[in-house]
């Protein structure tokens, strides 16, 4: 790199200079891998790398939200697993109750994400208070109404359709991938071209003066808030589209893999700053971690020591790059 | 290591001095605070640090107190070297004690806490002994002529100026032998600038070096054997005596004709904005009204109801009972998005521009565009080219930033283009009454000159201006007519321009009903 | 007297909130034990409810220090795994040798804890994403240690720790609640506060915030190691994600106990009569007949309606205070 271009670099906002590293790590990750495990790079193993990401990129694109304004989204598991056996449930397996059962489902996850914006906007309630409680609120329902998944209606399958299309796919690309593609646009369009994308880095900064600017502080943040459910819902209506059935316990690895793509991603844990981009490369990024560790056959317990140390280390990274926002 | 010597031995000597910095650089992200900074001050004397906003003074005291470190160049207390590291704790070893212009008060803790933090009383096996924590301080607050603090309560609870008396206490109660006030009087009412100013002529009298750093050049001329003027991160000089003008020409470098406008010329025009018995916060019923083209200001003795006069108009507090009418028209004002939209539009531009105003690390665009994002819209989309028009326009009125680029973070500019993003995004929802609170406050003389100018020029436009200052003498020279709040009422109103502040604080102190 | 009531009005009502729901659970537990055993519950009973929550009044402990420092500790799942499966496999033998072992695991959890408090004090990484890195590399260490569920205690620290038969229980609860006053009245404690309360003033008025830091995160470990030993001790196994539940319960009993998620207020006592409240409600949806299935919802339920008795407490103290 020479010292013009070196020097543009420089000027470009530190949030901007987040999703070029966060691409670099992603792209390191990849090379490494391909390098080290051959077969790594070929298009079947990326597609599957690409595919298992959407899902983590879905969740954390909601979790991106509410991290933005300095919340976070601890009801992400049982919101994803509520919607996935309400779609079943609801659908029986039915191609005509499709439309339903998807209204349902992502109904359940943008009401749940409603009463979590209500109670940390308008009651001041902490939000990893708000969202833990719902959380356990969504297990219980979701337990104790399908009677631990074992109700008349819970061995359903999700529609024909929905299956089709998520594991075959259109025209050879995957659906989930191309499902990805729209929310990483619908995101970025969002965040940065609406009035809606402005206020909500408004109020992440300063929600104070945010407020004193004319900005409806607690609308925004009830609509970023629901706007998680909904996502965590789809994810949880692709899961099962990719699998079939739901199961107990589908959400709960997304937790803190969701705040970990967010804040791999370059977005800041205290709010205010990250592109969705960045959160693109970083659902890539662990999702490439842990399919190299099983690629090259390293057991559990290494696949843990190791997706830990590669988030301390990127942390590290940025954590370098902070003297300069 | 040398041992440090004790006050009582410190030679009275003027070769020895208290501190010495000298070739001092240091630079946060890009722009560079200090550079090849130098300072001297003796023992036994007052010294007063003058300089703009953003010319290194704070950058200076928090390098002398070990609380950031130097890039390079030296640091000497007594004559002794400190290494360049960060460590407060090391400094107050060396007999070095700092009160913050950011306070350093822990708000959750209880004022003898706050107090007794760094050597709490202890009773048997080390363990502190909580029951002898408030008594303590006690004795510590009133050992300083302090009797109107109770120990006992959360710092949170206290008024700014009873947390700036409490920060100082604990200063003074380190009896130090290099005292470092950072703004000291800036939250204080004049009583208590009094007492302040007495415990530093006692402290220099016994040999310490007393460094502090005021807005308020009366203070400095009073108080301080000594000056030294920084501009631009370095030390422009240090003399004996400075008169106003030359210190104002040294810290800008230019010169200051006129300090304020000619208030009297402005013609005044129909009623802008009327309240009638505003209640609601401390205010007890508070009727006035507003004209176009008119400068009306309110004063009185700190926290009468200013502030929540303010932002109760501006819809940031609940109005408990009254009416407000804007160009004639009834208007309900619930929250700050009533006020933009209102009637002729009210706007609020607050004191504390980091926690009410600014959006830091978001771009000049972004902070000036906010109020206003809806106007410029098309379905839910930001119109991109209305916007870079409209703020390249209202920049280019205001100066900000030298013509720089609008997609710089606002974080990088200095504190008076600051508030100048501030007044544009407020002037560009065209808001017909403006509620300027405080705006002049911790802002140099150059940007205050500004400030005056324009406050002037948007009045001849025909805006309607409420003023509030914690410069009395502010109010006496820029406002056409001055209210005088008390316990929540408006208990004098005075003609202006009134140019003497003695009469607003003599009109401040008499009793409703008494005139 | 007046002295006394003076100081309670200053208590902000949130602090108070662990007790008051402690109290209110501890009542429902009775009329529900009662009225549907028909008789009051007996001290077997109270032993199993002791011996039970012990585990997570630890946990609920460490986390509340890291709290009031303004952090959070998400790796207390993995350390009290981790601690747990070390426990289980090589804490053997007779006589004092297994005690001996015990102090191993505890410094184990300790310098777990201090790693944790490395990464933020000196790396000034965010506590939440320092402690969500280090919970997979404790979990992961944990796995190696135990692949899968087994290992055993020998009865003789079973004995000392959770004595099926006699409350020694009691007695821990009492060094624990007895170390925290203790802590409380150093100096160390004044500036765990003082930390929570605004970090960089602290700094500025002297205190050395790292050192802090990095004692609260080790203490944290303690107390997670500790949870751990008597967790082994009560279900006499190991299982490598014994710790997991204990990361969203011990963050629950600490905010039902009344500690202010911003640092700075709040009591590691409060965070104990939180733990004890929440293992209790377990027994009151038992005996009140409820499906185990809803059990989450009602715990759910809960923590928000318990946070949001403790806000409008507070703002009901606070308009009382500002209309004379």
């Amino acid at each position: 790199m020479n010292v013009d271009m070196a020097r543009r670099f420089d000027t470009v906002t530190p949030g901007v200079r987040r999703v070029f590293y966060a691409y670099a790590v992603a792209a390191a990750v990849l090379t490494l891998g391909a390098v080290l495990h051959p077969g790594f790079a070929s298009w079947t193993s990326l597609r599957a790398v690409l595919v298992v990401a959407a899902f983590t990129g879905f969740v954390a694109a909601g979790q991106m939200l509410v991290v933005l304004v300095g919340g976070i989204d601890l009801s992400i598991p049982w919101v994803l697993n509520g919607a996935a056996i309400v779609l079943t449930t609801t659908s029986l397996g039915q191609s005509s109750r499709l439309p339903m059962a998807l209204a349902f489902a992502l109904g359940v996850g943008a009401l749940a994400g409603f009463a979590n914006g209500m109670g940390v906007a308008w009651l001041g309630v902490p939000a990893v208070v708000m969202t833990l409680g719902m959380n356990g609120v969504l297990q219980g329902l979701s337990l104790g109404l399908s009677k631990g998944l074992t109700c008349a209606s819970c061995g359903s399958y999700a529609p024909q359709p929905l299956r089709d299309l998520f594991t075959g796919g259109v025209a050879g690309v995957p659906a989930a991938l191309l499902v990805w593609i729209g929310v990483a646009l619908l995101m970025t369009v969002l965040l940065t071209l609406t009035t809606f994308g402005r206020r909500v880095y408004a109020v992440g900064v300063n929600s104070r003066a945010a407020f004193l600017s004319g900005v409806g502080v607690r609308g925004v943040t009830v609509a970023l808030y629901t706007l998680s459910g909904v996502f965590a819902a789809l994810a949880g209506i692709m899961l099962v589209g990719y699998g079939g059935q739901p199961s107990l316990g589908l959400g709960d690895p997304y937790l803190f893999e969701s705040i970990a793509a967010v804040v791999v991603g370059g977005v800041s844990i205290l709010g205010g700053r990250g592109h969705y981009l960045g959160v693109v490369a970083g659902s890539l990024t662990l999702v490439a971690v842990t399919t190299f560790l099983q690629a090259q056959r390293v057991p559990e317990y290494g696949r843990l020591m190791i997706y830990g140390l590669v988030i301390l280390v990127i942390l590290f990274a940025y954590g370098r790059d902070r003297s300069h926002d | 290591m040398r041992p440090v010597p004790t006050r009582a031995e410190t030679p009275a000597s003027a070769e020895v001095l208290a501190v010495r910095a000298s070739g001092v650089h240091r630079a946060f992200g890009g722009v560079q605070a200090l550079r090849d900074a130098s300072f001297a001050a003796r023992p036994g004397e007052i010294h007063a640090l003058a300089g703009e906003n953003g010319a290194g003074k704070s950058t200076l005291i928090k390098v002398l107190c070990g609380l950031i470190s130097a890039d390079r160049g030296t640091v000497e207390i007594f004559g002794q070297q400190v290494r360049r590291v960060v460590e407060p704790a090391a400094r107050r070893r060396l007999g070095v004690a700092t009160a913050f212009q950011e306070l350093s008060l822990l708000p959750d803790l209880t004022v003898a806490e706050n107090l007794l933090l760094q050597d709490p009383p202890r009773g048997r096996l080390g363990l502190v002994r909580r029951s002898r924590l408030a008594p303590t301080a006690d004795a510590i607050l009133r050992r300083y002529g302090v009797d109107y603090i109770d120990s006992r309560a959360t710092t949170a609870d206290l008024s700014v100026a009873h947390r700036q008396i409490v920060e100082l206490v604990r200063v003074l109660a380190q009896e130090p032998r290099v005292v470092i006030l950072d703004e000291p009087t800036a939250a204080l009412p004049d009583r208590q600038v009094e007492w302040l100013a007495g415990h530093m002529r006692r402290l220099r009298d016994e040999g310490c070096c007393v460094i502090f750093t005021s807005h308020r050049w009366r203070e400095i001329e009073q108080l301080a054997d000594r000056v030294t003027v920084f501009r631009n991160g370095t030390r422009v000089a240090t003399r004996d005596r400075i008169s106003e003008s030359e210190a104002v020409t040294l810290m800008s470098g230019r010169t200051l004709e006129g300090t304020y406008p000619d208030v009297a010329a402005l013609p005044v025009g129909e009623t802008a904005l009327r309240v009638d018995g505003l209640a609601g916060g401390r205010l007890r019923g508070v009727s006035f009204e507003l004209r176009q083209g008119e400068i009306l200001g309110v004063g009185g003795l700190a926290g009468q109801g200013q502030r929540d006069l303010f932002l109760t108009l501006f819809g940031a507090r609940k109005a408990e009972s009254g009416a407000l009418r804007v160009g004639g028209e009834a208007v309900t004002v619930r929250r700050p998005k009533d006020a933009i939209r209102a009637g002729m539009g009210i706007a609020y531009v607050p004191e504390d521009r980091k926690a009410e105003g600014l959006f830091l690390p978001l771009s000049i665009r972004d902070n000036v565009a906010l109020a206003t994002l809806s106007r410029r819209s098309a379905a839910g989309f930001v119109r991109r080219g209305a916007e870079r028009a409209a703020v390249a326009s209202i920049g280019g009125q205001l100066r900000i930033g030298g013509g720089r680029a609008t997609n710089q973070a606002v974080g990088t500019l200095s504190g008076g283009n600051q508030q100048k993003v501030v007044m544009a995004r407020w002037l560009l929802t065209d808001a017909r009454v403006l509620l300027l609170f405080d705006v002049t406050r911790g802002v140099d003389a150059a940007t205050k000159h500004d400030i005056y100018q324009l406050v002037a020029e948007l009045a001849a436009q025909g805006k309607a201006i409420l003023f509030h200052s914690s410069e009395t003498e502010e109010i006496a020279n820029l406002c056409h007519r001055v209210l005088v709040l008390r316990e929540g009422r408006i208990s004098a109103e005075l003609p202006g321009p009134v140019g003497d502040a003695d009469r607003i604080v003599a009109a401040s102190l008499k009793e409703v009903g008494d005139a | 007297m007046r002295e006394f009531m003076a100081r309670l009005r200053l208590v902000p009502a949130q602090a108070g909130l662990g007790y008051v729901v402690l109290v209110a659970t501890a009542a429902a537990y009775l009329v529900v034990y009662t009225s549907s055993l028909g008789r009051f519950p007996t001290s077997f009973d109270y032993l199993s409810i002791l011996n039970t929550m012990l585990p997570l009044v630890f946990v609920a402990i460490g986390q509340s220090l890291v709290v009031l420092t303004g952090g959070i500790d998400l790796s207390v799942g993995g350390i009290v795994s981790l601690c747990v499966t070390v426990t289980a496999t090589t804490v053997t033998g007779t006589g004092l040798a297994p005690f001996g072992w015990l102090l191993v695991v505890l410094a184990l959890g300790a310098a777990c804890g201090a790693v944790n408090g490395m990464i933020v004090a000196v790396g000034r990484i965010a506590p939440i994403l320092a402690t969500l890195a280090t919970l997979s590399i404790f979990t992961g260490l944990a796995l190696w240690v135990l692949p899968v569920p087994g290992g055993s205690i020998p009865p003789v620290v079973r004995n000392v720790l959770s004595n099926p038969n006699v409350p020694t229980g009691l007695i821990w609860l009492g060094v624990a609640v007895g170390g925290w006053l203790v802590l409380r009245r150093t100096r160390f404690g004044m500036r765990v506060y003082a930390i929570g309360s605004d970090e960089t003033s602290a700094r500025a008025v002297g205190v050395p915030a790292g050192r802090v830091k990095l004692g609260v995160y080790a203490l944290s470990g303690l107390c997670s190691a500790l949870a751990a030993i008597f967790y082994v001790s009560t279900t006499t196994a190991g299982d490598a994600n014994a710790g997991a539940p204990f990361i969203l319960t011990s963050i629950a009993s600490v905010v039902v106990g009344g500690v202010a998620f911003t640092g700075g207020r709040g009591s590691a006592l409060g965070a104990v009569a939180g733990a004890v409240a929440l293992t209790l409600v377990i027994d009151v949806l038992f005996f009140a007949g409820i499906d185990p299935l809803y059990q989450s919802l009602f715990q759910g339920l809960f923590l928000v309606v318990a946070v949001l008795l403790g806000t409008a407490a507070t703002f009901l103290t606070r308009r009382r205070r500002a209309t004379p």
